[in-house]
């Protein structure tokens, strides 16, 4: 069986960590297993390096642990308890969110694109909240819905909203200005209105920049959801199973909630991309460029951006 | 006398705009100072002034901003953006007080700016903490380790094919995933949050280097080649000049994930210090006016860092087609 | 060798019926003080082929942006069919090809050349007929559910001049739409116009930095210098029609093909641009 030449350096990169994993786990588990025996835990061991793979605490889980792990967090895959349903409902909110924050940007979007005042009074602020840990609004924001009655998924839905509004804004306004100053004089050929500008050429321009600015919100909106969660009581979602473990200091849990939200994260940006491909199918897969370099820079005018 | 842009402002023809500006802040302060020490919320006839105070100052701006538009002065050209947010501040403190929002609710921004007066000694320590050692340390850490690392595979197609996938893979942990487990492997101290913060912007360093190593034209390594040049003269006088435009979008990028990364990772466990535990502790107690004072600080700090590396940009890489 | 009639005011008059497009004395003058045109005079009759040729800086561009309303003159009157520019762009009086193809990626090519019908609010029962219509007079009616990035740049730029035609104008400006072609193609697709103007009788206006496309194509050339840009001489073209390939190796196409040459060195063309 011949394995394709491009997996051999993955491939051998994984046996080179998982070679080192071994003694790293034992080295950072013994002295932890050594406190729990003098303290005089009720253990299933003998010495400190059998108790080094059996900790509810390790510093560094042994692979059997988190084997075990996934079987008891992820089975019966409908229980309220396991990831599967938790995953589900943090990936409503974020999903929720993501389009609710789509929404709203587009609208403001349009406004920056259309006038030049509202772009002046607005940017500044839209960019510097990207350099401003928004995150940090997220606790202070649930406990506030909480206290007017928003309950439930709802305020994770608005929290992932509200964090995902900036860069979606961003890329939309990116993509309603993006076309050529040639394709904007061809429609003023036709003597066409803004509406019909907008509707046929800057639209249909900004979609794929809508598509990565999406990306990016998304994995941004996961995250909110996620605070949004911790902050508050929640019933449901990756975030509470976060919190709980991390009260109960089950380590072995948190690793394996930590790698299922990666997973959640993953399939999440690979709905979009599916999404992409499904409504851009003129999308080309490189080839060439519709306009050559050369007349690229002859029709481009300073300060379109 | 000079007609400069602010002269033209006052004196041209936007007088309508300014007056209507004029008019509905002094609609809103007038309230505002009415209602100073006010225990009872205004009546509906009021609230309607402070609606119309509030639409005085949108439509005034709306017609003030037009002609900042084409100024190149920057700081001509900040006012609409600065006015917008008077216009935002002026109006929540109106419309608080004006509904009688309990301060453990909502804070008013005068009582935030005077609490923010009153704790700026504790949110300093808490910055210090936060910013300085788990912040920074994590940034140059991540920052010089993902360097070093796009420099490697860069280099050897073999750790190339690697280590970058798995990268890949390592960098959808959402952050908020990670922190707990770190903290519970290396302590609630400030070490925990450094290595959350250098694990968050190792990766888009290294993304960004990399690309911007290995994105170089087919002619001009042809040229290089030309010119018998070796390897290392190859990085210096072509790959890494290439790359820097890369190198300080990451490091834009990295300063605000930076400071995210140590806020969430205070979230799950400090050691009585930080923006990120000051901001959960206050938060679960109603205290909203020191969360907000410290959402100011922690924000005036990300701003003032971007600022700064963008500077550096701009210094080190302004021939880049972005600034032209 | 013989003279080409290079005095401005009998050429600038063309033949003797009303002139679909005329130019009196227009200067344009851009905010930053360049001095794009100067006091250009120009009258151009029904059916002919002008090109307008000279080298960067010459106005060339900035002519026809004028005729096509896309800027405004700092001075002088153009009419176009009796009417000003504006007037005729909102009666849809001319097509406009680009120097790029300026297709839009997310349409096929039918749905390019259709573009300008949508907006214009054609029935939409014509709609479909016409696009075709025009494709298959590009020759490229095979191609109409192609994607543009699925062409090569030579036809999406007959696409481009068929969309051009689809709502069947009068006048056709035409920006060195050719130029980011290589040599061959530019021959070929030279010929191809030609036909088109031929089957269809328009006026067209052409902008080129090619001389021998300029005499190839044209019925007369307006040649224009820079520093400041202006029309410095305008000179028919006498080749017979239909032209061929074999037109290009004649001696009277090099005579022309000079004369043009020499009217740039004599208005400075040749020097190099600062």
């Amino acid at each position: 069986m011949r394995i394709s030449p491009s997996l051999v350096p993955m491939l051998v990169v994984a046996l080179v960590v998982l070679a080192l994993y071994w003694p790293l786990m034992y080295l950072a588990n013994i002295p932890v297993a050594q406190r729990a025996l003098d303290t005089g835990a009720a253990l299933p061991c003998q010495t400190a390096f059998e108790c080094a793979t059996q900790l509810r605490s390790p510093v560094l889980p042994s692979p059997q642990q988190l084997w075990n792990g996934f079987g008891n967090l992820m089975f019966p895959l409908n229980s309220p308890n396991a990831i599967p349903v938790n995953a589900a409902v943090t990936a409503f909110e974020t999903v929720v969110g993501l389009l609710l924050a789509a929404v709203v940007g587009f609208f403001f979007a349009i406004g920056m694109v259309a006038s030049r005042a509202f772009e002046r009074a607005l940017l500044p602020w839209i960019v510097a909240s990207q350099t401003v840990p928004i995150i940090a609004i997220a606790p202070m924001l649930v406990v506030l819905l909480g206290q007017y009655g928003v309950q439930g998924w709802l305020p994770k839905a608005i929290i992932a909203a509200y964090i995902a509004f900036f860069p979606i804004t961003i890329g939309v306004a990116k993509g309603l200005k993006s076309p050529d100053p040639m394709a904007l004089d061809l429609m003023k050929t036709y003597n066409a209105s803004h509406w019909q500008t907008y509707l046929k050429l800057r639209f249909p321009a900004s979609v794929p920049y809508l598509f990565t600015a999406f990306k990016v919100a998304m994995t941004a909106a996961l995250i909110g959801a996620i605070v949004a969660e911790i902050s508050t009581i929640s019933f449901q979602g990756i975030g509470k199973m976060l919190a709980e473990n991390s009260r109960a200091s089950d380590v072995v849990a948190m690793w394996v909630i930590m790698l299922s939200s990666a997973v959640l994260g993953i399939l999440l940006v690979a709905l979009v991309n599916w999404l992409e491909r499904l409504l851009t199918p003129w999308r080309r897969t490189g080839g060439g460029a519709a306009i050559p370099a050369k007349q690229a820079r002859l029709s481009r005018r300073e300060g379109v951006g | 006398m000079k007609m400069t842009p602010a002269h033209r402002a006052v004196f041209g023809g936007y007088w309508l705009g300014w007056l209507l500006l004029g008019l509905g802040f002094g609609l809103l302060l007038w309230f505002i100072v009415a209602w100073w020490d006010q225990s009872e919320p205004a009546s509906s006839a009021q609230k309607l002034l402070i609606g119309l105070g509030f639409l005085g100052v949108v439509w005034g701006l709306a017609r003030v901003a037009q002609q900042f538009v084409d100024t190149s002065n920057p700081v001509v050209g900040f006012t609409p953006a600065a006015l917008t947010l008077l216009a935002l501040v002026v109006t929540a403190e109106a419309l608080l007080r004006a509904y009688q929002v309990p301060p453990g609710l909502i804070p008013t921004p005068s009582r935030v700016l005077s609490t923010l007066l009153e704790v700026r000694d504790v949110l300093l320590q808490d910055a210090f903490q936060t910013v300085v050692l788990e912040a920074l340390v994590g940034y140059l850490v991540g920052c010089s380790l993902g360097l070093l690392t796009a420099l490697l595979i860069s280099r050897y197609v073999f750790l190339e094919r690697g280590l970058l996938p798995y990268a890949a893979l390592f960098s959808s942990i959402p952050i908020v995933a990670l922190a707990p487990v770190l903290v519970k492997m290396i302590g609630i101290d400030w070490p925990s949050k450094a290595v959350i913060v250098a694990i968050t912007v190792f990766f888009p360093m290294v993304v960004n280097t990399f690309r911007g190593l290995t994105e170089v034209s087919p002619l001009s390594l042809d040229l290089m080649r030309s010119y018998a040049a070796g390897e290392v003269q190859q990085y210096r006088w072509l790959r890494l000049p290439n790359a820097l435009p890369f190198i300080f979008n990451a490091l834009k990028l990295g300063t605000t994930l930076a400071m995210i990364g140590a806020i969430v990772g205070e979230f799950f466990g400090a050691n009585g210090q930080g923006l990120g535990f000051r901001i959960q502790i206050e938060a679960g107690r109603f205290g909203f006016d020191i969360v907000w004072s410290a959402i100011i600080v922690a924000s005036l700090i990300g701003i003032a860092w971007y600022n700064l590396v963008a500077w550096l940009e701009r210094r080190l890489t302004g021939w880049h087609v972005s600034f032209r | 060798m013989m003279q080409a009639n290079t005095s401005p005011e009998s050429s600038a008059k063309g033949s003797k019926a009303e002139a679909i497009v005329s130019v009196q004395g227009v200067s344009m003058v851009f905010p930053n003080g360049t001095v794009a045109l100067k006091d250009a005079n120009l009258e151009i009759a029904q059916g002919e082929f002008i090109s307008l040729i000279g080298p960067s800086g010459c106005g060339k561009t900035t002519l026809l942006r004028l005729l096509a309303d896309l800027i405004q003159p700092s001075s002088g009157t153009i009419r176009i069919g009796g009417k000003s520019p504006e007037e005729a762009r909102k009666a849809r009086a001319y097509g406009y090809v680009f120097q790029a193809p300026t297709l839009m990626e997310w349409r096929n090519v039918l749905s390019n050349v259709m573009l300008p019908l949508e907006v214009m609010n054609f029935p939409v029962q014509e709609r479909r007929a016409r696009a075709e219509r025009m494709l298959a007079l590009v020759g490229l009616e095979k191609f109409a559910r192609h994607y543009p990035w699925q062409l090569s740049g030579g036809m999406q730029q007959r696409v481009s001049i068929a969309r051009a035609l689809a709502f069947d104008p009068q006048l056709l400006f035409m920006d060195e739409p050719f130029g980011a072609l290589d040599e061959i193609t530019r021959e070929n697709l030279n010929l191809e116009l030609l036909r088109l103007w031929r089957e269809t009788g328009k006026t067209i206006i052409f902008v080129t930095h090619s001389i021998p496309e300029a005499v190839f194509l044209s019925t007369r050339i307006v040649v224009m210098t820079p520093r400041p840009g202006k029309i410095e001489t305008v000179i028919p073209v006498d080749l017979p029609q239909p032209r061929t390939f074999e037109t290009r190796e004649t001696t009277r196409f090099f005579e022309l093909a000079t004369a043009v040459r020499e009217a740039l060195r004599k208005g400075h063309g040749y020097e190099v641009t600062e």
